[in-house]
């Protein structure tokens, strides 16, 4: 996400200075003239998510192999298969038919996508899983670990090849909607960049302790028109229902 | 216009749009077909969401209103993008001409890896008469402790270590076994292509260790009875998974004008159609290795023109088939 610094109170920086934050979220240009936002996950999740489909296909494989291992020899081969199969085209068929994830990656709220946001392809599926044994060298996911820590978008090689990448299904919900408050105008006309801090510290302020939200409100004095914390939250409240509209 | 304005002009827009975006996709495709015509013009409403979105962003609207929309609008994009065939008719054109296809256009590592594959096996194979000692350098020793009961004159079954092993049990064995080390040998051409010529190396001086040392030891009649039958969908397979091996190794020895990134994804979309087609030739040969090839009642002369007749075939398809411009 690109930010941009504007003026707060007496640390005033070069607002025109493009700000490249250290950010998990990607920005995905669509045809339409849009950016669609990606928040991509981390080696963590993912090898939790790994852990989890490791141990429901185990379980899966001994549940099957009870009633099998009566069949004898016969049993024995379709084991032998079941177990190729889970290993295999387990992740594949989860994420091509059944919402791009598999139980694991759900559980997590994680999900494949391809780079471009769209929904992993079979061919791309089939890649990335195929793949997992060269991520899975020396050992425990070395070289997928190296890769995902060394991507700028967490991709092990298999989703390097594939052009795949592991999100979130849900964004992070990082703002409150608005407090109502008696609508204010602001004392002086502000910039589209300050009209934007207002309306994002505004929305913050519910999910923020209220002494925080008093003191990060206290910082703009050029908005609020008052040192007080106390008062200069209440003004950044009013302010911010005037500028969404408001009206009492 | 201020951002209540804007919301209440358009909120049950927005919420209808979120509606159909919950509907799973099977209830929407019910929904178009029992109607007759797709009830809810998706595209147009997709792109007005998008529009209302770049509004939103433009005149710095609040985040929480922009964090909504853009999930609306990720949703969208991925249904209307995300919409493709997945029919039959994909699969049948693959079979009849697609596979052939990419095989012909691969030539080069194609030729490539046969090379690397039987020229080893063929060396180390005619090299073990005058040199019995090196196929206990190659082999592991149960396998050649094996090999008196896999091919021996009184085996009921050919091929089989054990009296007690079934064909299923086999069968099981051949796809869980043969099939992983044709995925092996296409993913470990990663490395650079390392991994796929070393699969190839190696399990072309270990057939040919093995071949060697069996004519050695007198079972040549059971051995080629046994394996003719599924030698040409097996060995055939091995070497195109490590053409598809080579491909994606070459692809970043040498990425030509692209980065080595793009190159490797553009190699690896070219390259997994073989792999699907090595996955069903590994299948089928499994299927004659376990059912067919082990069965003792069949005259030796009979397998032998079965086996050479797969090899005929499976030439012509790789050389003929999906030639004509019609399909």
């Amino acid at each position: 996400m690109r930010h941009e610094r504007i003026a707060v109170g007496k640390f005033a920086v070069n607002a025109r200075m493009p700000w490249h934050m250290l950010d998990t979220e990607r920005e995905v240009p669509t045809p339409e003239g849009i950016e669609l936002n990606l928040r991509l996950a981390g080696p963590v999740p993912r090898a939790l998510a790994w852990t989890a489909d490791l141990l429901l296909r185990a379980a899966a494989f001994a549940a099957l192999s009870v009633p099998l291992r009566a069949l004898g020899e016969v049993g024995s081969g379709i084991m032998l298969i079941l177990w190729f199969a889970l290993e295999w085209f387990y992740p594949t068929v989860c994420e091509v038919w059944f919402g791009g994830a598999t139980p694991g990656k759900k559980a997590l709220g994680l999900m494949v996508l391809q780079a471009d946001g769209t929904p992993v392809r079979l061919t791309a599926s089939l890649i990335r899983n195929l793949l997992r044994g060269v991520d899975f060298l020396p050992f425990a996911y070395g070289f997928g670990l190296l890769s995902m820590l060394v991507n700028r978008d967490f991709q092990r090689l298999g989703d390097i090849a594939a052009d795949t990448v592991v999100a979130y299904r849900e964004s992070a919900r990082k703002h409150g909607s608005i407090p109502e408050a008696a609508p204010l105008p602001p004392s002086k006309p502000l910039t589209l960049r300050e009209q934007r801090l207002v309306l994002d510290l505004a929305a913050r302020s519910p999910l923020l302790t209220i002494e925080r939200a008093r003191e990060l409100a206290g910082l703009i004095p050029s908005v609020t028109g008052t040192q007080q914390p106390e008062s200069a939250l209440t003004r950044l409240l009013s302010i911010a229902n005037y500028l969404i509209g408001r009206r009492t | 216009m201020n951002q209540q304005t804007f919301e209440s002009l358009y909120a049950g827009r927005w919420d209808q749009f979120a509606q159909w975006l919950e509907r799973s996709a099977a209830a929407r495709k019910q929904e178009a077909q029992s109607q007759g015509m797709v009830s809810f013009d998706m595209p147009a409403r997709y792109r007005e969401l998008c529009q209302h979105l770049a509004l939103a962003r433009d005149r710095q609207y609040s985040a929480d209103l922009i964090e909504r929309l853009s999930g609306l609008a990720l949703g969208g994009h991925q249904v209307l993008y995300g919409a493709r065939s997945r029919s039959l008719d994909r699969a049948r054109n693959f079979l009849r001409a697609g596979f052939p296809r990419v095989v012909r256009r691969e030539w080069r590592f194609v030729w490539l890896a046969i090379a690397v594959f039987f020229g080893p096996l063929a060396v180390i194979t005619c090299a073990i008469p005058s040199h019995p000692d090196f196929a206990y350098v190659v082999l592991p020793a149960d396998v050649i402790d094996s090999a008196q009961q896999m091919y021996g004159g009184e085996a009921k079954a050919l091929g089989r270590k054990r009296a007690a092993d079934t064909d299923v049990g086999m069968f099981g064995f051949y796809i869980f076994n043969n099939v992983r080390i044709g995925f092996q040998t296409f993913a470990s051409g990663l490395l650079f292509g390392v991994g796929a010529l070393f699969y190839l190396i190696f399990n072309g001086v270990f057939i040919g260790a093995f071949t060697g040392y069996i004519v050695d030891a007198g079972l040549a009649a059971n051995f080629f009875s046994f394996t003719a039958g599924h030698s040409a969908f097996e060995l055939l397979a091995i070497c195109l998974s490590g053409t598809a091996g080579l491909k994606l190794g070459y692809a970043l020895i040498a990425p030509g004008r692209l980065t080595r990134m793009a190159a490797l994804r553009g190699a690896a979309a070219e390259a997994i159609p073989l792999v699907i087609g090595v996955a069903g030739m590994l299948f089928i040969a499994a299927g004659i290795e376990a059912f067919w090839s082990p069965r003792t009642f069949v005259a030796p002369i009979i397998k032998y023109a079965i086996g050479i007749a797969m090899w005929c075939l499976l030439g012509v398809y790789f050389l003929f088939a999906g030639r004509s411009h019609g399909s």
